[in-house]
């Protein structure tokens, strides 16, 4: 008995700090917002419990829906380009290119840069007036293509979302050249042996190898986006109106610019409760992916 | 041995890390017996002593450094330190306009508001209102020996006055809207300043085929846009008792607010605008087109005539902006005029006996003559009843002053809005108009829908 409490006092007392941490500063705060969510509170005054009231109203408010579908498309974008792009470029400089090491530091570099950076970067960037990428177009002859980016309701998400789909692309380039370099060389070469072209190599005998580093990549590219705030916020400040907000975006909105706690609140649970479905899906598919 | 090693090492870790998250949980508790050391060592000291004791007050404002009013408020705010050095340790606390909203709000939520802080009225300090955080001002006034309400101008006081009747904040800057024409750009291209709508419009064209842009007016927040769209309002018979009446009604949704929207995109299908409304929004952006000589004309409020050179103050001239094709009121009579900003006392620091004096004497800083006088050198109109020499005004001042003489002061929907999430829906909103995503009777129903939502 005295045996077991002491190879429990080790786990537990390792374990005690973070799940102090944890409770303190994540579930604690969750279970309060919870709570905020279902009650009208401007911040100040006492709180009025208004049960579902908050998430009721939520469902009937159109910036609401065009702020969620903004993130949902967010998501697909970045999982469609960070992803693809990510691993082209790293098979490209494991295969082909001399100074790899350099490239890599060179496409790693927009990742460590603040994204207030970024934002401010590409906001200059987009500016009629000064703006290089009308003036690059202009340049090439596609000056039919010049618009105003962050003014024009068919460019402006795109735009805004494009600052924080190409800062992170070389994170995963990072993530799937250090994989490509652990998958065992002899591995590719029996099969380029047995005639298997670049092609049927990389879909049949790379890829398989790189299946936990995708899975990671896509968890890490759809938490990114279902908390995106910095982008949007800084170029946009998600406007006009709530054209180019995310969810987190419009949820600071309520929360910090109309003194709306509790409806703040309640746009948190739900980017929670959208995080933890897309979670468990993803791991289930995943799960059920890796069985077959 | 290697495992007794292994534990120790992990056991030396543990207790380690549970010390210093002991100590860091700790910290407040020793600073309580710091505290608490200093109390019993300074009730020995003297009576004489404990008068000298030094009242710690916070003043928050976003008239820091980058503001235009930084210059003007800063060294006089330095004396009056300096002169209370030994008495009062002022923390002083500055943020951007956008940073502060944001810092006063949160600080609302945390109990932890400045002491005296320069703020809005209106929408704007309803929240404290309603909290019980704010001075009624008029307790101030009775305590100062220096500063009292007939000091100021009396209609100031209603963008401060509460649905309670009590005022909660001392007016400090009134404010006029300016539309400026580059008389330059004009007597180079043959025009003459337009008075109509049609008028306008030619000009317009001429300007855009120039590769001049006819109005720097662009909307990113809302700004500079609410306030041109106010303007334009009172253009319309029975704008002015709408706008006045608009906290009580909390109705927007008239025919006027259609007619005001119809016009600005009308504006804007004959590119009388920056083409990017958005990247050129804002106060400093939207001037700087016309400062820069890209814009013919602008619309701007004196907060930014620290932005303008001097040359081209010289050459701009104050003018009525345009009457619009179904507007009732000549704009030539009428001018945006209302109290804009002054400061907030907070209700628990004027009411502690130890910082009650403290207080008195800062706020009577704040609401001197010679702070207002100084501050006007700025641009700012000021709120109070001081004599300001024109002719040390610079001269885009001097221009609206005179221009605004015969003037009927109108009020603008940033004041009258009845509450925070109308204003922020109104400011969100015209961005949209401005990129022409929202039809005029969309964009008036987006408004009229939170302010219906908050009257339930």
């Amino acid at each position: 008995m005295k045996s077991k409490i002491n190879k429990l006092t080790l786990p537990v007392l390792f374990l005690a700090p973070v799940f102090l941490i944890y409770t303190i500063f994540l579930f604690v705060p969750m279970l309060q917002t919870g709570y905020y969510s279902l009650t009208q509170w401007n911040g100040v005054s006492e709180k009025v419990f208004i049960g579902l009231g908050n998430y009721k109203e939520l469902l009937k408010n159109n910036d609401y829906w065009i702020t969620f579908f903004n993130t949902l498309k967010l998501t697909a974008v970045s999982l469609i380009v960070q992803i693809s792009f990510g691993l082209l470029l790293a098979y490209l400089l494991y295969t082909k290119v001399r100074g790899m090491k350099i490239f890599r530091t060179v496409f790693f570099l927009p990742v460590v840069i603040a994204p207030v950076a970024i934002g401010l970067m590409f906001s200059l960037f987009y500016n009629s007036e000064i703006g290089i990428f009308n003036k690059i177009l202009y340049a090439v002859g596609l000056d039919m293509l010049q618009t105003n980016w962050l003014s024009n309701p068919k460019t402006l998400l795109y735009a805004v979302m494009a600052s924080q789909v190409w800062q992170y692309i070389g994170l995963y380039v990072t993530i799937f050249l250090g994989a490509l370099q652990s998958i065992p060389e002899d591995l590719i070469e029996s099969a380029q042996i047995d005639g298997a072209g670049e092609v049927k190599t990389f879909f049949h005998v790379v890829l398989p190898q790189l299946s936990v580093f995708l899975n990671i990549c896509m968890v890490l590219c759809v938490t990114g986006s279902l908390k995106a705030f910095d982008h949007s916020y800084i170029m946009t400040n998600g406007g006009p109106g709530v054209r180019s907000a995310y969810l987190g975006v419009f949820m600071y909105k309520t929360a910090f610019g109309n003194s709306d706690f509790g409806m703040g609140s309640a746009i948190t649970i739900t980017i929670i409760l959208i995080s933890l479905t897309i979670t468990l899906l993803f791991n289930r598919f995943s799960a059920s992916g890796s069985e077959n | 041995m290697k495992n007794f090693s292994k534990k120790a090492f992990a056991l030396a870790v543990t207790a380690a890390l549970t010390v210093s998250m002991a100590a860091c949980g700790s910290k407040d508790s020793s600073d309580n017996t710091s505290s608490s050391q200093t109390a019993n060592s300074t009730a020995a000291v003297s009576t004489a002593d404990t008068a000298q004791k030094k009242v710690s007050l916070v003043l928050s404002t976003n008239w820091g450094e980058g503001d235009s009013k930084y210059n003007y408020f800063y060294p006089k705010f330095q004396e009056f330190q300096n002169a209370n050095k030994d008495s009062m340790d002022i923390s002083f606390e500055t943020y951007s306009t956008e940073d502060y909203k944001t810092k006063i709000k949160t600080q609302i939520s945390s109990g932890n508001l400045p002491d005296a802080f320069t703020y809005w009225g209106g929408a704007m300090m309803n929240v404290m209102v309603e909290a019980g955080l704010l001075l009624d001002v008029d307790e101030y006034f009775k305590a100062s020996q220096t500063v009292k309400r007939e000091n100021f101008e009396p209609s100031s006081f209603s963008y401060y006055t509460a649905a309670d009747g009590k005022t909660y904040g001392v007016p400090l800057e009134s404010t006029r809207g300016v539309f400026l024409v580059n008389t330059e750009i004009f007597k180079q291209n043959g025009l003459t300043v337009p008075k109509t709508y049609d008028e306008l419009k030619q000009v317009s064209k001429v300007l855009n085929d120039k590769g001049i842009i006819p109005i720097a007016m662009a909307s990113s927040g809302g700004t500079p846009s609410e306030f041109f769209f106010s303007e334009l309002y009172n253009q319309y018979n029975g704008a002015a008792d709408e706008l006045k009446n608009l906290t009580a009604s909390r109705k927007f949704n008239t025919a006027n607010a259609v007619k005001v929207a119809a016009n600005i995109q009308d504006m804007i299908n004959n590119k009388m605008f920056p083409k990017d409304t958005v990247a050129n929004g804002g106060w400093a952006a939207c001037l700087q087109l016309y400062t820069d000589k890209k814009a013919a004309m602008t619309y701007t409020y004196p907060w930014m005539f620290e932005s303008i050179p001097e040359e081209i103050q010289k050459i701009s001239e104050v003018v009525p902006i345009p009457k619009l094709p179904d507007a009732d009121i000549d704009p030539a009579a009428i001018m945006s005029g209302f109290t804009v900003y002054g400061f907030e006392i907070n209700k628990a620091t004027f009411n502690d006996s130890e910082k009650h004096d403290a207080m008195i004497k800062l706020c009577d800083f704040l609401a001197s003559d010679d702070l207002s006088i100084n501050l006007s050198k700025s641009g700012m109109i000021p709120a109070k009843k001081v004599n300001v020499d024109m002719n040390g005004q610079k001269v885009i001042y001097q221009k609206m002053m005179a221009y605004a003489a015969d003037k009927k002061l109108i009020q603008v929907h940033f004041s009258t809005m009845p509450s925070l999430d109308a204003l922020n829906m109104f400011d969100s909103s015209l961005d949209e108009l401005f990129i022409k995503a929202l039809e005029p009777q969309a964009f008036v129903d987006k408004i009229q829908a939170v302010l219906d939502k908050n009257s339930k």
